[in-house]
């Protein structure tokens, strides 16, 4: 990076001063960012800091209430984003806008349809989607429907259409959320590309060894302002976590008190297949006590997916036998087996972890609503909801106007801690805490992990599925490797290397990546 | 055995084409909002309008033409009225089906008070239904004449516009935008196309077919209008929608799967058969099948129906 402080003409976007409100609530306090041409540009800030909302400001979803956008060193009004396209920028949203029933193609060149004689001519639309994927790397089938596509995929579709509407700027927020490690490192590879090819990029993201890894600069946001820009060659992770959350942070492993108590669940020879019918779980056994938190640690795709599915009755065995608090629970429907004893926080909040159009209340007492004292003769006492919401998100530190919000206006992070105060406030023996920091920021997953220690102090039985290494080895007593469906090892958090680790995730065979 | 030959004969075919083709066509027009994401229990209304005004424009010109364009003029201002209020106001969706359905039956019956001073119905030698088309070659030949010619056009439009619907939904642009629409409005307008304004097209073009239904009702095989003529079908269409999800050839085998049990039940009552249980026939037997034939698909049924039931408005 050169040290001079750049010309204009070296800035391919400009924000100056950008301030936006939401009603009393201020989302932006004069925001200033500068994009240099060629740089890949780190956005961070913890969730609800206001990135989003500078991003759909520069693109046009909303138009700032004061400041100024300038796009190649001009002036530039941007209304919609239509106007930002027209000026090379293009934005790939954190949640995707794809049509699930469209093809690749038909996604791609969605509103700019190539025709002929009045029809979409599909062929031609194919054949361009392939030569762009031949220009630039990113392999797709375009005439698959976006429906069978895994979420990388779909990303590397939603980059596709950016590139094939001419943008310059690349904006990606929080691109690496759903995304395996693996796919992550492809990602950035793809994104080095851009800017070699004199592309720009602006990248939103949590994870600063990301930041650490793929960005030039990086810029930091905390509650709307911008808290200062910095080179990422010359900065710390522990600098730049400190200034996005005000204070100091730890990474450390958690401090713990030696428990122990008496078996909650215990899993023997289980097997279990996955939706295409094929076997994704084989011969599993392993067992959870009070007291103690075991970690699924393994790359994603695994079969812990299907784990979690089986232990919390969303998925039926084919084989093997399932003990929750003394009780057969093998095939046992979900409603049973959370009244056996289950707590169960999902790796995907929007599927199966909050109802976002409901409030935050109602999302609160889901599951409990026909029992005391949150009902009483059929009838929900929503004043006794209210209450026990409010105590929640003041516990749980959720941000949000009250327990009257809709869940949807809350960040992801937020939404997460809305599921996590349902589910830790049950009092259950167990608790299955699946990807519980996945697109969760720094501040909020310290608060997460403290929780779930908390848990763990109070007697309860954790197990905690999670594809971040560093997690499990932050917050388990017991590390479990997870390889094709197999526990393929059983570690120690307390002596073993991440290489040890990484190797056994890897299948235990030795392998280039491993070795790194 | 004697029952059985009396009910399946070649014109049990005629009698399916011809029960078939309202509800088809009032179903290809339901296709275009359905697939639009509006949940349009309207058609019926639309539907009975149309054959109101249908038979007042060919009993005022003499043409069943004129006839026709009345009904389908009717229909789309009905439409455009309903779109006006669903996509425009943003009334919620189940409060926004109910004026503009419930109130044309009270209104055709004011109507036809004031016009004939007849309550209900009007039946006037005056009215011109429309021509049968007899298919050159085999007209009169026994029994594939019988089968394949001497409808109405509307019956055969029909059918070729079943292919027609398809080619929109599926191979232009506005049909793709339509589908956009319904499927995932927020990508539609991330990239410029204009919901609302494909909400309301998708709405006019439903009016276009319930006007076509609604005529055929009354300048088809009987040329008189009768509150209530529609009799349910724009009700059966929405859910043949819900099942098919809206796509066209779907919509075909499952209106002409009532059209069938429809006809059978008319011949159940010809052999002396209680005509109120047989009436229910075709409603039950097609909710059934369909819902048979969707059990595969179930999941997005009830997320089709859920959506239309809870009718949350949708965030722009
Ligand atoms: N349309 C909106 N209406 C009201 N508040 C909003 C809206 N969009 C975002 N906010 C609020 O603005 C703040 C910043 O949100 P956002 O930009 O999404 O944060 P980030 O992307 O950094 O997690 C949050 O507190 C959020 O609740
Ligand atoms: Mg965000």
């Amino acid at each position: 990076m050169t040290a001079a402080p750049p010309k204009d003409s070296d800035l391919a976007v400009e924000l100056v001063g950008i301030t936006k409100r939401f009603g009393a609530f201020t989302a932006n306090r004069d925001v200033s960012l500068a994009v240099r041409r060629g740089e890949i540009h780190a956005l961070i800030g913890e969730n609800g800091a206001g990135k989003t909302t500078l991003m759909n400001c520069l693109f046009g979803m909303i138009v700032p209430d004061e400041g100024q956008i300038r796009v190649d060193g001009r002036a530039a009004t941007i209304l919609s984003p239509q106007d930002a396209i027209r000026l090379g920028l293009g934005m790939v949203h954190q949640h995707f806008k794809l049509v699930p029933s469209l093809t690749v193609a038909e996604n791609i060149f969605l509103g700019m349809e190539p025709t002929r004689g009045g029809l979409i001519d599909r062929a031609a639309q194919s054949a361009r989607v392939r030569d762009l994927s031949r220009r630039t790397g990113l392999t797709v089938d375009p005439d698959r429907p976006v429906r069978e596509l895994s979420v990388g995929i779909e990303q590397r579709v939603e980059i596709l259409k950016v590139l094939a509407r001419g943008a310059r700027t690349v904006i990606l927020d929080e691109p690496t959320a759903v995304l395996t490690p693996q796919e992550s490192r492809d990602l950035f590879r793809t994104l080095r590309g851009f800017t070699e090819a004199g592309m720009s990029v602006i990248l939103i993201t949590h994870h600063l060894d990301e930041v650490m890894a793929a960005s030039d600069r990086v810029t930091v946001l905390r509650d709307g302002a911008a808290i200062g820009t910095e080179v990422t060659a010359e900065t710390t992770e522990g600098r730049l976590a400190q200034m996005m959350v005000g204070r100091p942070v730890t990474f450390g492993r958690k401090a713990r008190a030696a428990t122990g108590g008496a078996t909650v669940l215990s899993l023997r020879n289980v097997d279990a297949h996955d939706d295409r019918g094929l076997q994704a779980l084989h011969d599993v056994s392993f067992a959870v006590r009070a007291g103690e938190i075991v970690a699924i640690a393994g790359v994603d795709g695994n079969g812990q997916t299907e784990l979690a599915e089986v232990i919390s009755g969303l998925r039926r065995l084919s084989h093997g036998q399932i003990t929750l608090s003394g009780r057969d629970v093998s095939g046992a429907p979900a409603d049973q087996v959370r009244a056996a004893g289950l707590a169960h926080v999902p790796a995907d909040r929007l599927v199966r972890g909050v109802d976002t159009r409901e409030t935050i209340s109602a999302n609160i007492l889901m599951g409990r609503q026909h029992q005391a004292p949150w009902a009483r003769g059929g009838i929900i006492r929503w004043g006794i909801v209210r209450e026990a919401a409010k105590g929640l998100i003041g516990r749980f530190d959720i941000r949000t106007q009250g327990p009257d919000a809709p869940v949807k206006s809350l960040s992801g992070g937020n939404m997460q801690k809305v599921v996590l105060a349902r589910e830790f406030s049950q009092e259950k023996p167990f608790l299955l805490v699946d990807q519980p920091t996945r697109g969760v920021d720094i501040g909020a997953m310290e608060g997460i992990h403290d929780e779930v220690m908390r848990q763990r102090a109070a007697g309860v039985a954790v197990l905690l599925i999670s594809v971040q290494l560093d997690e499990c080895l932050r917050l388990a007593d017991r590390l479990l490797v997870m390889f094709n469906g197999r526990i393929q090892a059983e570690m120690d958090p307390e002596t073993a290397t991440l290489d040890e680790i990484g190797l056994q995730m890897m299948g235990g065979r030795t392998s280039e990546r491993a070795a790194e | 055995m004697e029952i059985l030959s009396t009910i399946f004969t070649v014109s049990l075919v005629a009698a399916t084409l011809r029960t078939t083709t309202p509800i088809l066509l009032v179903a290809l027009g339901g296709s275009f909002t359905t697939k639009a994401g509006i949940f349009n229990i309207g058609l019926e209304g639309q539907m009975l309008v149309a054959a109101f005004f249908a038979v007042l424009g060919s009993l005022w010109s003499g043409s069943a033409w004129v006839g026709l364009l009345c009904g389908i003029g009717a229909a789309v201002t009905m439409a455009m009225i309903f779109s006006l209020l669903v996509v425009t106001l943003r009334a919620t969706e189940g409060g926004r089906g109910r004026p503009p359905n419930s109130r044309p039956g009270g209104r055709t019956i004011a109507l036809t008070t004031a016009s004939f001073g007849v309550r209900g119905s009007i039946g006037n030698p005056g009215i011109v239904g429309l021509p049968r088309l007899q298919v050159p070659f085999i007209h009169g030949t026994r029994p594939w004449g019988q089968m394949l010619s001497g409808y109405t056009p509307l019956i055969y439009a029909a059918i070729v516009l079943v292919f027609v619907v398809w080619a929109i939904q599926y191979r232009t642009r506005l049909g793709l935008y339509i589908r956009v629409t319904g499927e995932k409005p927020e990508a539609a307008e991330s990239l410029g196309i204009r919901t609302t304004r494909m909400q309301h097209i998708a709405s006019v073009l439903c009016g276009v077919f319930a006007g076509l239904a609604g005529s055929h009702l009354s300048l088809g095989y009987i040329t008189m209008f009768a509150e209530n003529m529609s009799a349910g079908r724009g009700f059966m269409a929405v859910a043949v929608l819900i099942f098919s999800n809206g796509d066209p050839f779907k919509v075909f085998f499952g209106c002409l799967l009532f059209g069938f049990a429809d006809a059978v039940a008319l011949r159940l009552q010809t052999v002396g058969m209680s005509s109120y249980l047989v009436l229910m026939v075709p409603y039950l037997v097609s909710l059934l099948a369909l819902f048979a034939l969707s059990w595969r698909q179930r999941d997005k049924v009830y997320r089709t129906m859920r959506r239309t039931l809870t009718a949350s408005p949708r965030g722009t």
